[in-house]
C-alpha cells in the first residue's frame, strides 16, 4: 500500500533545524492494520502527515499504492488525498457550523459526486458508526466519542484505500477508546488499510503490527514481536486477556 | 475618573509583545494603517478647502439683498420707446408706498449678467489696466443699493446723460468703489483724479463708495465703476428696487404685473430678488463644501469601521490567549489597555504616513488648483481628531475582550 | 461545484452577519460615492455628439485687440465667436459639407390660443444646417429649407416644451404665430433634445455650458433684417462706441458662433486654407493686428479648451476614488481577517482532499457574492445620493442641476469599476487562504 525509503524531513526555523525524520524507511501492505508508537516528539505525526500527503519531505522515495508521489502537483496530491486517503485526528476536526450530514459531505463534494450518490454514502457511513439518526445535529451537540465516530464516518464515506489516524482516542476515555478501536477493526476487516498512531499500548497491541519510531527513525518492526520487548509488564497481562 | 485609571494601565502595557503580535500578522494592521493614512490626507485637505470656501461664502455683498429685487424689461418691437418707458416705470415705482428707492441699471447684480470694462490711469490702451464691473445708472443708484459714500459726492440729477435716438453724450464723471479706487491709485486719494476706459474720454472720479459686489462678468467682485448714463441703448434695461423691510415679494408681484402691461411695445423679462441671486452665486462653493464634507465624513466612518473590524477580529481570534492571560492574573483593565495600545500603535503609524501624504496632496493642490498652502494647524488638528476617533472605534471591541472569561483557556473546542 | 461554493458563502455570511454587513456597507458606500461623482463628471465632460467628433468643427479666428488677448487667462486662444463680417464671409464658402451660424435674439411670442399675453422666449437665430449637423430630432415637421435662410422666410421651429405651452403639444406644423409681432409659420417641432453639456454654444450669456437649448429657432438673417440687437454674449474692443445696429455689423465685436461639418481631412485642410487666405487679405487691408490664429476645433477639443469640467467636479472625482480606495482596503482587510479566522477549517478541507484551487475558488465566490450585494446596495445609495445632489443644486437654482441626472452610462461605468475592484480586492485574501498549509492548523486545535 505505502512504501517509504530513506525519507528525511527537516523543519527549519530561524534558529534551529529539527530533524523530524531521519532516513526513515518502512512499508505497509494493503489491508494491514498497523499501529505507530514512539515517544513524544519522535516524528509520528510528521510521518503520518507525509504519508497522507499533507506535507512534503526533503529526501527519499515514497510510493503510495504503487505510485511515486514526490513530484506530484498540489492538485494531484489533493485528488489522491480525496480519493484514496481518509484522515482521523485526535481533535476530531469537524467543521463546527456544518451539521453531521454536511460534515461528511465535504470530501464527497470535492469529488464532484452526484447528490443521490453522496446521500447514499453519507447515510451508510453514519449507519456504520451508529449515528444514523442524528444527521441534523451540529458537532457541538455531540459527545467527544460521537464526534470522533462522525470523523470516522467522514473518513470512510469516500471509500478510501488507506485510513490514517493520529491518536484518535487521545481525547477519549478508555471505554470510548475501545469502541473506536472496534470500529476501526471492523473497517479494516472490510479491506481498508489502517495506520494508527497511538500512545496507548493496549490499543497498539490490537493492531496486526506495530512500528516504533524514536528520534525520526524506525527502531524495528518485526511483526508481532516488538510489543513484548517494548512494553513487557503490561503485554503479558494484555496477552493473557487475549 | 475612569480615564485616569486607564492611563495608568496603558503605561503598564508591555510594548514588546504588542510588536511581536503585530509582526506575526502584519497584513491586517498594515491595511488599517493605510486606510488611516489616506483618510487623514483627504480629511486634512478637505477641511482646508472647505475653510477656504466658507471664507468666500462669508464675503459680504455689501448690498441690502433682502429687500432688493430687479425686473428686466425688453422691447418687443423697434418701436419701443425705452427712454419714455424708463421714466414711466421709475415714476410708478417711486410712487408705490412699499418702495424705499428705485433706479435703472444695465445688468443684474450678482448674476454674471452685466458689463465689464478695463480702466486705466492713462489714455490709450498701452498702460496697465484694471478690470471693473460697470453700471450705467441714474442719481438714485447709491440710495437704492443702500451703499454709503466714503468720500466725494453722488451724481447730480443734471449730470445723468439721457437716452437719445442717436449718439449718447459720453459721461465725464464716475463713482468708483473703494477697492477699485485703491487698485487704480494705491498711493493717495482717488478723488478728483482722471481715469480712462479704453477710449480717450477722460472720467473724473467724483465719489468713492464702500465696497459692494457688481454683476461680476469678468472683473474682481468689488471693482465697480458707476457711470451717470441712462441704460437701454440696446432696447432692454433693468429696474433695481429696494422696498421697505418685508415688502419685497408683494411689491415685486405688483410691479411685475403693472409694468408687464404698461408699455405698448415692451414686456417684462425676468424678475429676481437679489437674495436669490446671492444664493445662486454661492451655490457652487456651498455645494462643493457640502459634498466634500459628506464624502469625507463617510470616509472617516469607513476608516473607523476598519479599526473597529480589526480590533474585533483580533479579540475574536485571541480569545484563548486572552483567557489564558486572565487566568494568569491580568485584570480586565489590563486587557482593555492591551487592545487600546495596539490600536494606538496602528493609528500612530497610519497618522505618520497620512501626514506625509497630506503634505504631498496639499502641495499638489497648491500647484494645480491654486489653493493656498496648507496651514499646519489643520495637519495637527486632523491627526489629533483621527487619533481620538480611531481610539473610540477600538474601545468597544476592547471592552468586549475584557469580558472573555478566564475559563476559555481550559476549554478544548 | 459553483452551487456548493454559493451555499458555503451564504453559510459564512450567516455565521458572521455583522462583519458581512460591514463589508457590504463599505463597498456600497464606495460605489455610491463613485456613482454620484462619476455621473456628474461624465455628464460634464461627456461629448454628447461623439459620433461626429471627427467631422464637426467650431471655427475661430483672432480678430481681437492687437494689444491684448481675448482671454487674459488663455492668451493663446482666439475669441470663441466671430464678427458679423468674418462670419458671413466664411459662411459663404462652399467647401464644408454643412455650415451654420448661431446667435440669440429675444423673441416675443404671441397670437396663439395658448397665450393670454405675449411672452419673451430665448430664440436661437441660426441656419438650416444646424438641425442636420447636430442630429437634432424632430417630433413634427423638420428644418426649414436653405432658401428660407437666404430670404429670410418667416419660418420658425419650436422646442417640444414651447410647443406644449403654445399648442398643447399638438402637431403645429403649418400654424402661424407672431414672433416679435410678425407672422411666422411653424415648420418643425423638436423632440426631446437637451444635450449636456450644450457643446455647440458654451457662452455665458446663452446660459453657460449646461443651459437648456433654445425655445425657438428662426433663420439667422432675421436679426440683421429686423435689426434686433443680439441678446447672447457679445464682446467688443476698440475706441468706438457701438450704438447703432449698422455700426455693430461693421464692428470688430464678436457675437456669432460658427460650426462647419467637414468630411475628410483634405476638406478640413482646404477650409483652413480658405480661412488663411481671407485672413491674409484682411490683414493687408489693415485688420487683424494679432498673429494668425485660425482654428478648427473638434467637439472634444472645444469642450476641453472651454473648461467645461470644473475644477470642483474634477476634485470631487479624485475624492471619490480616494474614498473607493479606502473602502477597498477596508474590504481587503476584513476579508483577510475573516478568511484567516476560518483557516483551521480550510486545513480540514485540505486534508479531506480540497485542492488549493478549490479553496481559492470557494473564497472568490464568497467575494463575488459580497461584491454583488454591495453593488446592489451601492446602486440604491447612489440613486439616493444623486437625488440629494440634484435637490441641492436645484435648490440653489443652479444650472448644474441638469447634470445630476441618473445617467445610465455613468452608473454602468461606476458599477463595473466597483464590482471589478472589489473582486480584485478579494483576490489577495482568497489567494492567501489558498496558500495556507493544512497541517499547521490541524495540529494546534
Ligand atoms: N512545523 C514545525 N516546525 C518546526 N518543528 C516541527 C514542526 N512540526 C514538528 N516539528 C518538530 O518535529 C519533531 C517531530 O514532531 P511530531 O509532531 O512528528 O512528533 P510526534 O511524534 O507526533 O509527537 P507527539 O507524540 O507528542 O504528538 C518534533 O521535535 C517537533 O518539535
Ligand atoms: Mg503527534
Amino acid at each position: 500500500m505505502l512504501r517509504m525509503q530513506d525519507i528525511s524531513k527537516i523543519y527549519r526555523t530561524d534558529l534551529i533545524e529539527t530533524h523530524a525524520l531521519r532516513e526513515l524507511s518502512l512499508e505497509v501492505k494493503a489491508g494491514e492494520f498497523v499501529s505507530v508508537s514512539g515517544p513524544s516528539g519522535s516524528g509520528k505525526s510528521t510521518f503520518l502527515n507525509i504519508a497522507g500527503l499533507l506535507e512534503t519531505f526533503d529526501t527519499g522515495l515514497y510510493e503510495l499504492d504503487g505510485r511515486e508521489v514526490s513530484g506530484l502537483s498540489d492538485d494531484a496530491r489533493s485528488r489522491i488525498r480525496n480519493e484514496k486517503i481518509g484522515f482521523i485526528f485526535q481533535g476530531f476536526n469537524l467543521i463546527p457550523d456544518l451539521d453531521l450530514f454536511d460534515n461528511i459531505d465535504v470530501p464527497l463534494r470535492y469529488r464532484r459526486m452526484k447528490a443521490d450518490e453522496r446521500r447514499k454514502r453519507i447515510e451508510s457511513a453514519l449507519e456504520l458508526v451508529g449515528l444514523a439518526s442524528r444527521t441534523k445535529h451540529l458537532p457541538s451537540q455531540l459527545s467527544g466519542g460521537q464526534q470522533q465516530r462522525v470523523a470516522i464516518a467522514r473518513a470512510i464515506a469516500g471509500d478510501p484505500a488507506l485510513i490514517l489516524a493520529d491518536e484518535p482516542t487521545g481525547n477519549l476515555d478508555s471505554l470510548m477508546a475501545r469502541q473506536i478501536m472496534d470500529l476501526l477493526e471492523k473497517i479494516n476487516a472490510m479491506g481498508t488499510t489502517i495506520v494508527l498512531v497511538t500512545h496507548d499500548p493496549e490499543l497498539a497491541r490490537r493492531a496486526q503490527r506495530n512500528i516504533h519510531i524514536v528520534d525520526g527513525v524506525v527502531i524495528d518492526s518485526p511483526p508481532y514481536q516488538s510489543r513484548f520487548t517494548q512494553f513487557p509488564p503490561r503485554t503479558t497481562a494484555g496477552a493473557a486477556a487475549e | 475618573m475612569k480615564t485616569a485609571r486607564t492611563q495608568v494601565n496603558l503605561m503598564n502595557v508591555p510594548i514588546r509583545p504588542l510588536f511581536s503580535s503585530l509582526r506575526r500578522n502584519p497584513t491586517g494592521a498594515v491595511l488599517v494603517a493605510l486606510q488611516v493614512a489616506i483618510t487623514l490626507a483627504v480629511m486634512i485637505n478637505a477641511a482646508w478647502i472647505v475653510a477656504q470656501r466658507l471664507e468666500k461664502l462669508e464675503r459680504p455683498t455689501g448690498i441690502d439683498t433682502r429687500d432688493t429685487f430687479e425686473i428686466g424689461i425688453v422691447g418687443s418691437s423697434r418701436k419701443f420707446n425705452v427712454a419714455q418707458a424708463e421714466s414711466e416705470d421709475l415714476a410708478y415705482l417711486r410712487g408705490l408706498p412699499g418702495v424705499a428707492a428705485a433706479t435703472v441699471v444695465n445688468g443684474i447684480l450678482l448674476t454674471e449678467n452685466g458689463g465689464d470694462t478695463d480702466l486705466s490711469r492713462d489714455p490709450g490702451t498701452n498702460g496697465p489696466v484694471v478690470g471693473a464691473n460697470f453700471l450705467t445708472v441714474d442719481d438714485q443708484a447709491l440710495n437704492t443699493l443702500d451703499v454709503p459714500l466714503i468720500a466725494g459726492r453722488n451724481f447730480r440729477a443734471d449730470e445723468i446723460r439721457p437716452l437719445t435716438k442717436g449718439k449718447q453724450t459720453p459721461p465725464s464723471e464716475v463713482i468708483v468703489t473703494q477697492s477699485l479706487a485703491r487698485t487704480l491709485f494705491p498711493h493717495g486719494s482717488a478723488l478728483g483724479r482722471i481715469i480712462y476706459n479704453g477710449d480717450s474720454n477722460p472720467l473724473t472720479v467724483i465719489g468713492i463708495t464702500r465696497d459692494f459686489m457688481g454683476p461680476q462678468v469678468g472683473a474682481p467682485a468689488y471693482n465697480t465703476v458707476l457711470l451717470p448714463t441712462m441704460p437701454g441703448q440696446a432696447g432692454l434695461y433693468a429696474l433695481l428696487v429696494r422696498t421697505r423691510p418685508g415688502m419685497r415679494d408683494t411689491v415685486m408681484r405688483e410691479a411685475k404685473q403693472h409694468i408687464g402691461t404698461a408699455h405698448r411695445f415692451g414686456i417684462t423679462g425676468f424678475s429676481t430678488p437679489l437674495a436669490k441671486a446671492e444664493r445662486q452665486m454661492h451655490a457652487g462653493d456651498r455645494n462643493t463644501a457640502i459634498l466634500l464634507t459628506t464624502v469625507t465624513a463617510l470616509m472617516l466612518a469607513v476608516c473607523c469601521l476598519g479599526v473597529f473590524g480589526l480590533t474585533t477580529f483580533n479579540v475574536g481570534s485571541r480569545r484563548r490567549q486572552i483567557g489564558t492571560r486572565r487566568a494568569l492574573g491580568a485584570s480586565k483593565r489590563d486587557i482593555v489597555a492591551h487592545f487600546m495600545m495596539e490600536g494606538a500603535l496602528i493609528l500612530s503609524g497610519g497618522a505618520f504616513l497620512g501626514s506625509i501624504l497630506a503634505l504631498v496632496v496639499g502641495n499638489w493642490l497648491t500647484v494645480h488648483y491654486a489653493l493656498p498652502r496648507l496651514d499646519l494647524v489643520y495637519l495637527l488638528g486632523g491627526v489629533l481628531a483621527l487619533w481620538i476617533v480611531g481610539l473610540l472605534a477600538a474601545w468597544q471591541p476592547a471592552r468586549r475582550a475584557a469580558d472573555v472569561p478566564p475559563s476559555v483557556a481550559t476549554r478544548t473546542v | 461545484m459553483l452551487g456548493y461554493y454559493i451555499q458555503l458563502a451564504l453559510r459564512s455570511f450567516r455565521r458572521t452577519p455583522g462583519l458581512t454587513a460591514l463589508m457590504a456597507g463599505a463597498i456600497a458606500f464606495g460605489i455610491a460615492a463613485c456613482i454620484v461623482t462619476l455621473t456628474v463628471y461624465h455628464t460634464m465632460s461627456g461629448n454628447p455628439i461623439w459620433w461626429k467628433n471627427n467631422s464637426l468643427y467650431a471655427v475661430t479666428m483672432d480678430s481681437w485687440d492687437p494689444n491684448q488677448s481675448y482671454d487674459a487667462a488663455h492668451p493663446k486662444l482666439a475669441p470663441d465667436m466671430l464678427t458679423y463680417r468674418d462670419a458671413t464671409y466664411l459662411y459663404g464658402s462652399n467647401i464644408p459639407e454643412r455650415k451654420m451660424l448661431l446667435s440669440y435674439l429675444v423673441g416675443v411670442l404671441s397670437g396663439t390660443p395658448g397665450l393670454t399675453r405675449p411672452v419673451p422666449v430665448n430664440t436661437q437665430a441660426t441656419t438650416a444646417d444646424f438641425f442636420r449637423m447636430f442630429d437634432v430630432p424632430f417630433e413634427y415637421g423638420g428644418p426649414w429649407s436653405a432658401a428660407a435662410d437666404r430670404g429670410p422666410e418667416p419660418v420658425i421651429v419650436l422646442s417640444r416644451r414651447e410647443n406644449g405651452k403654445l399648442f398643447g403639444g399638438a402637431d403645429s406644423v403649418g400654424r402661424t404665430i407672431l414672433w416679435n409681432r410678425l407672422r411666422f409659420r411653424v415648420v418643425g417641432v423638436l423632440d426631446h433634445w437637451n444635450p449636456q453639456p450644450r457643446f455647440y454654444d458654451l457662452t455665458p450669456a446663452g446660459g453657460g455650458s449646461f443651459a437648456k437649448s433654445a425655445a425657438a429657432f428662426v433663420p439667422f438673417e432675421w436679426g440683421p433684417t429686423l435689426r434686433i440687437w443680439p441678446s447672447g454674449t457679445m464682446s467688443c474692443w476698440g475706441p468706438q462706441t457701438i450704438d447703432t445696429y449698422q455700426k455693430l455689423l461693421g464692428s470688430d465685436c464678436v457675437w456669432i458662433t460658427m460650426w462647419v461639418q467637414l468630411r475628410t481631412s483634405a476638406e478640413r485642410a482646404r477650409f483652413l486654407d480658405f480661412m488663411n487666405a481671407y485672413w491674409a487679405e484682411q490683414r493687408a487691408a489693415g485688420r487683424f493686428g494679432r498673429p494668425r490664429n485660425n482654428h478648427l476645433w473638434q467637439v472634444s477639443q472645444w469642450l476641453r479648451i472651454h473648461h467645461v469640467v470644473t475644477n470642483d467636479s474634477r476634485l470631487l472625482l479624485r475624492l471619490a476614488f480616494a474614498f473607493l480606495a479606502v473602502c477597498l482596503i477596508n474590504t481587503v482587510g476584513v476579508l483577510l481577517a475573516k478568511f484567516l479566522r476560518g483557516a483551521s477549517l480550510m486545513g480540514i478541507r485540505r486534508a479531506l482532499g480540497a485542492s488549493r484551487r478549490q479553496i481559492f475558488e470557494q473564497h472568490l465566490v464568497e467575494v463575488a457574492l459580497l461584491s454583488l450585494a454591495g453593488s446592489a446596495l451601492g446602486l440604491a445609495l447612489g440613486a439616493l445620493g444623486l437625488r440629494g445632489v440634484h435637490a441641492m443644486y436645484a435648490h440653489s437654482g443652479n444650472a448644474y442641476g441638469a447634470v445630476a441626472h441618473f445617467d445610465p452610462l455613468g452608473v454602468l461605468w461606476a458599477l463595473a469599476l466597483a464590482a471589478l475592484s472589489t473582486v480584485l480586492a478579494g483576490l489577495y485574501p482568497a489567494w492567501r487562504i489558498g496558500r495556507v498549509s493544512p497541517v499547521v492548523y490541524l495540529k494546534s486545535q
